[in-house]
């Protein structure tokens, strides 16, 4: 294997070594699938949103992985800012320990968003199981580059934390099925992917233009993730 | 062993920062051109009150930190010992050795005795299969100043590297420094106190910015 395989083995090892990690990882979908779709439901009524039945818990799933990658992508960043920085200088170079970063992140997003797909099939099934891990993936994926972007600008845990507990119930609230077509739900990151996951979890399919589109803004994503982790091993001006 | 030409010169270095938010807002000099020199086979110190931009002059010197002007010119490998180690708390001190002989480019049997013999020079082998998180200061700071000596460079930049140290290790630490130095390597190190001066070969003074020869 090369190094910066390893390496990313290195960095996926810390995140899973983490007993709190790895009981959020169950809890999360847990709480978001099987206690909060009713709740979920509900609401979307009163937000003038529509999403029931099978739909709410497929998005309940893609929401527990959202909030999970967000969380862990913000800490990748902000713990390891100053050891990764100084493993760039040692000689594995900012571009590599980012590759190593970008693996450990896409190898914790497959994993949260399997839990979180095996928590749905077990509690309320799947009429698409392949359409729904994708998008269950794609939510895990977009919110591993904005917990990435807001790591590289905010150090602290706390305040990175709660920005990217911001985002996501912003990004939660006016997406599809939970609002009346907000104009603020047009620009979040997640709005094409719940379509899918809705449309998924009520047994229809997807067009082909949506696909595309996840697909475009899951690559971004990780760019911005790639690059997130790139200008935080590099040296710093201040 | 002590050569001639320098493995490390510094020149004009300027630095400062920018803090607060308006109308607060400040610059705050650091560095107003300093400059050092470290030859082969050399144990240099630098020294200054607290705030006098020892540190930020070293992660200049080192690369991590950009300067606003000056030149700095570095020749041979580098090994560079931040004064709070920098490591990561879920991994053990061997999966530390293997990322870091990755990064130097350090094949098997070399990365395995390079780090066998630091940890057994500066005696903590048996935490080697401990996480971060389950060491003492002592043991986080040995292993900080191992990972910088395991691919013997030509050069050694040391910022306090034994706060944390106990007396023995402090004395062990010191004997490491001055047996490297005898093989040719260039060692600068970074400290509050000037009562080591007998075992340093120059001192520079860091003072309103600037580096004096004391």
């Amino acid at each position: 294997m090369s190094a910066i395989t390893l390496s990313g083995a290195d960095f996926l090892r810390e995140h899973l070594r983490a007993r709190l990690t790895l009981v959020l990882l169950v809890a999360i979908p847990a709480l978001f699938v099987v206690a909060s779709a009713s709740v979920l439901g509900e609401f979307a009524t009163a937000l003038g949103g529509s999403v029931a039945g099978d739909s709410a818990s497929a998005l309940g799933a893609g929401w527990a992985a959202a909030f999970l990658a967000g969380a862990l992508g913000f800490f990748q960043v902000s713990s390891s800012r100053e050891a990764d920085r100084r493993l760039a200088l040692a000689g594995m170079g900012a571009a590599r320990v980012a590759v190593a970063r970008i693996c450990a992140s896409v190898a914790l997003g497959v994993l949260i968003s399997a839990v979180a797909f095996l928590t749905l099939l077990l509690s309320a099934g799947a009429s698409h199981p392949a359409h729904t891990f994708v998008a269950i993936l794609i939510f895990a994926l977009t919110y591993i580059g904005i917990g990435t972007l807001v790591g590289s600008f905010i150090s602290g845990a706390l305040e990175g934390s709660l920005t990217v507990a911001f985002i996501f119930l912003i990004d939660a609230f006016s997406g599809p099925g939970m609002s009346d077509s907000s104009s603020i739900a047009q620009v979040m990151p997640t709005r094409v992917a719940a379509d899918v996951l809705i449309d998924a979890g009520a047994g229809i399919g997807s067009p082909i233009g949506d696909w595309i589109a996840v697909g475009l803004i899951a690559f971004g994503a990780l760019a911005l993730a790639a690059a997130a982790f790139w200008f935080s091993a590099r040296p710093r001006s201040t | 062993m002590t050569g001639t030409e320098p493995i490390l010169r510094a020149e004009g270095v300027e630095k400062s920062f920018h803090r607060g938010v308006p109308p607060r807002r400040r610059r705050i000099e650091v560095l107003k051109g300093a400059g050092l020199e470290v030859r082969r086979g050399e144990l240099v110190g630098l020294v200054g009150e607290n705030g006098s931009g020892k540190s930020t002059l070293m992660k200049i010197v080192v690369g991590l930190l950009e300067r606003d002007a000056g030149a700095v010119e570095r020749d041979g490998k580098l090994g560079y010992c931040p004064q709070t180690p920098l490591l990561w708390e879920k991994l053990t001190v061997d999966e530390h050795f293997e990322l870091f002989a990755r990064a130097y480019e350090l094949e098997g049997d070399a990365a395995a005795s390079a780090s066998g013999s630091l940890l057994g020079e500066l005696r903590f082998d048996r935490y080697r299969g401990y996480r971060i998180e389950e060491l003492s200061g002592g043991t986080r700071q040995k292993l900080n100043l191992a990972l910088a000596l395991m691919h013997s460079p030509d050069l050694l930049l040391l910022d306090e590297p034994y706060s944390g140290f106990d007396w023995e290790t402090y004395l062990r630490f010191w004997e490491m420094s001055e047996r490297r130095r005898g093989e040719g390597m260039g060692i600068l190190i970074v400290s509050h106190f000037l009562s080591e001066r007998e075992r340093l070969d120059r001192i520079y003074e860091l003072r309103d910015g600037r580096c004096e020869e004391a």
